[in-house]
């Protein structure tokens, strides 16, 4: 069995849910367009994969096979709802930013995926880092995303109401295709192409 | 009348579920291939859209909101959802092998599809009335099989195509959503 | 624990998942509820202060507030929500005492970026200011507001629905 380490550095690298195994596209694409909300996205989507990992993992041996999958589902729905009820509470205007995809976590692939895949089947410590690993993944994946798209898209570069870097020419005609979303599909697309091309992935 | 095929079009082409709204992508990506398996998915998404909007509204008006449990919505929807698909793929079973078999696994798919659930937030943030939200369903259902359809015949095509070798597969059936998307935006002006 | 034999265990697992997950989102709501409401009120004051910089305070009316400064009546706000090309626009409306428009702010939209999301830039907004009801329309159709180049359907959206709701009003104005 892979070590504990391996567990989390395959979810960053090796098995990186967003650019290798294809997984939960449907947030990254969609609120890529700023950092705050990447950022934003990552968190919710750590806790709620954290979470339900380690109760799954805890319940592995007491969940009936026959209503596994909608043990998960629950589980899931439910953190997905603290954490949406959560964000509108104390962090409102991410949550109004991040919208409908706050709930449609529920339906990433990742979350469901590594409940069935892993934690019912591994102990807690593993859980634990093959969640951390899968979350800071896509963690990864989305932040690369959104910075390409919001530093093309509007010039400049910040994060949380902090300005980080400006490109002074494209500040004032920016490639606003990139906020769109054919632009997200773009740069996902030659972003995976990239990464065939320096060898991290494969190549059908 | 005007205000539903509004909402259809609005739906299937303007706000198209894969192509702006970035819902659907994980089957679109992986069941676009081949133009027989997107025919068949699509129609059950469909299928499948239109009944959890048929079920999802009721609970969510006269049973969550009256209660004052809104914030069960996800939960509750989600497991409408799970259970619908559930009954549909042992009704097929049942009643037509063939159609079972060509549909495969992609049935149970459609439960983590995220134009399913997406489709019954929609149908409550945008305030739909009940027969609103089918027609959006339907509308939403459509323009997924449309853009599913278009894009295994592209892909099909594709696979004969002399692409480099970085960008083969994943990475070119990005680039041709982005391209498709582009098109899709010329149908902006059409409602209103 | 036998866990596939017996058909009655999975069920009730199912169903003490479910009970738990009710008591926790419950728990939830009822931890975040008045920080989401007074999170909405205070968006609202926000509102009505860039509407009426002199504003002292608000009362609410039903759907409307009536806006007090210096001792005298501001005017009064409420909301439109036209439904705009990407989904519902609200706007919140404020109308001088003497019934013409004193501005509109977008609240919450999802119109195209670089598009039709610049209606919530004052360039266009600021062209409400000081109309009256009548005179609201996009200019090719006779009106004052000048549409966003790309954008018909959201400065269309965004007119018509401050316009409709704010006839709407006027027409209960006797109910003061």
């Amino acid at each position: 069995m892979a070590s504990l380490r391996e567990s989390f550095t395959g979810g960053i690298f090796r098995a990186n849910p967003t650019f290798i195994l294809l997984l939960g596209l449907c947030p990254t694409l969609a609120v890529s367009t700023s950092l705050d909300n990447a950022v934003g996205m990552t968190a919710a989507v750590l806790f709620v994969l954290l979470t339900a990992n380690l109760i799954v993992s805890l319940l592995r041996r007491f969940i009936p096979d026959r209503v596994r999958i909608p043990t998960f589902i629950v589980i899931i729905a439910t953190l997905v709802t603290i954490i949406d009820l959560l964000l509108q509470g104390f962090v409102p205007a991410l949550s109004k930013s991040l919208g409908m995809y706050i709930p449609l976590i529920v339906v990433n692939c990742i979350i469901l995926g590594r409940a069935e895949a892993f934690a019912s089947k591994h102990g807690v410590a593993h859980s634990i880092a093959d969640a951390l690993g899968m979350s800071l993944g896509f963690g990864l994946a989305i932040v690369i995303v959104s910075l390409l798209r919001q530093l093309l898209g509007t010039g400049s570069l910040e994060v949380f109401g902090v300005q980080l870097f400006t490109i002074p020419g494209l500040t004032d005609n920016p490639a606003a295709i990139f906020l769109l979303p054919m632009g997200a599909f773009f740069v996902i697309g030659v972003l995976l192409a990239f990464f065939r091309w320096v060898g991290v992935s494969e190549c059908e | 009348m005007n205000e539903l095929v509004a909402i259809f079009f609005g739906m299937a082409l303007v706000n198209n579920m894969v192509l702006s709204k970035f819902l659907g992508l994980c089957p679109f990506f992986g069941v676009s291939k081949k133009l027989s398996s997107a025919l068949s998915m699509g129609v059950a998404v469909l299928l499948v859209m239109l009944v959890a909007s048929l079920v999802t509204w009721p609970i969510f008006h006269y049973l969550l909101v009256p209660y004052g449990v809104t914030f069960m919505r996800t939960v509750i929807f989600i497991l409408v959802i799970a259970s619908l698909v559930q009954i549909i793929e042992m009704t097929i079973k049942r009643t037509n092998m063939t159609l079972y078999n060509a549909l495969g696994i992609y049935l149970p798919l459609i439960t983590t599809n995220c134009a399913v659930l997406g489709i019954t937030f929609i149908n409550i943030d945008a305030q739909y009335t009940f027969l609103q939200s089918l027609t959006a369903a339907l509308g939403a259902g459509a323009g997924f099989t449309l853009v599913l359809l278009i894009m295994s015949g592209i892909r099909e095509r594709l696979d004969l195509a002399d692409i480099p070798r970085v960008f083969r597969g994943a990475p070119i059936a990005f680039l041709v959503a982005g391209l498709l998307g582009l098109a899709f935006l010329a149908f902006g002006g059409m409602v209103g | 624990m036998s866990r596939t034999r017996g058909s009655l265990y999975p069920i009730l697992f199912l169903t003490l998942v479910v009970l738990v997950s009710v008591v926790a989102l419950t728990l939830t709501n009822g931890i975040t509820v008045d920080r989401i409401d007074e999170a909405r009120r205070d968006a609202v004051t926000e509102m009505l202060q860039a509407l009426f910089p002199e504003m002292d305070k608000y009362r609410e009316e039903g759907e409307r507030f009536a806006v007090l400064g210096e001792g005298s009546a501001l005017g009064t706000a409420f909301m439109a929500e036209p439904m705009g090309y990407g989904g519902p626009i609200e706007i919140l409306v404020g109308l001088n005492v003497d019934e013409t428009l004193r501005g509109i702010q977008v609240i919450s939209q999802k119109e195209t970026p670089g598009l039709g999301a610049k209606i919530i830039e004052d360039a266009f907004l600021a062209q409400f200011s000081g109309l009256t009801v009548d005179g609201l329309a996009l200019a090719k159709d006779g009106g004052e507001i000048d549409a966003i180049t790309g954008a018909t359907i959201s400065s269309a959206a965004v007119t018509e629905g401050v316009r409709a709701a704010a006839l709407r009003r006027l027409g209960q104005g006797g109910e003061d």
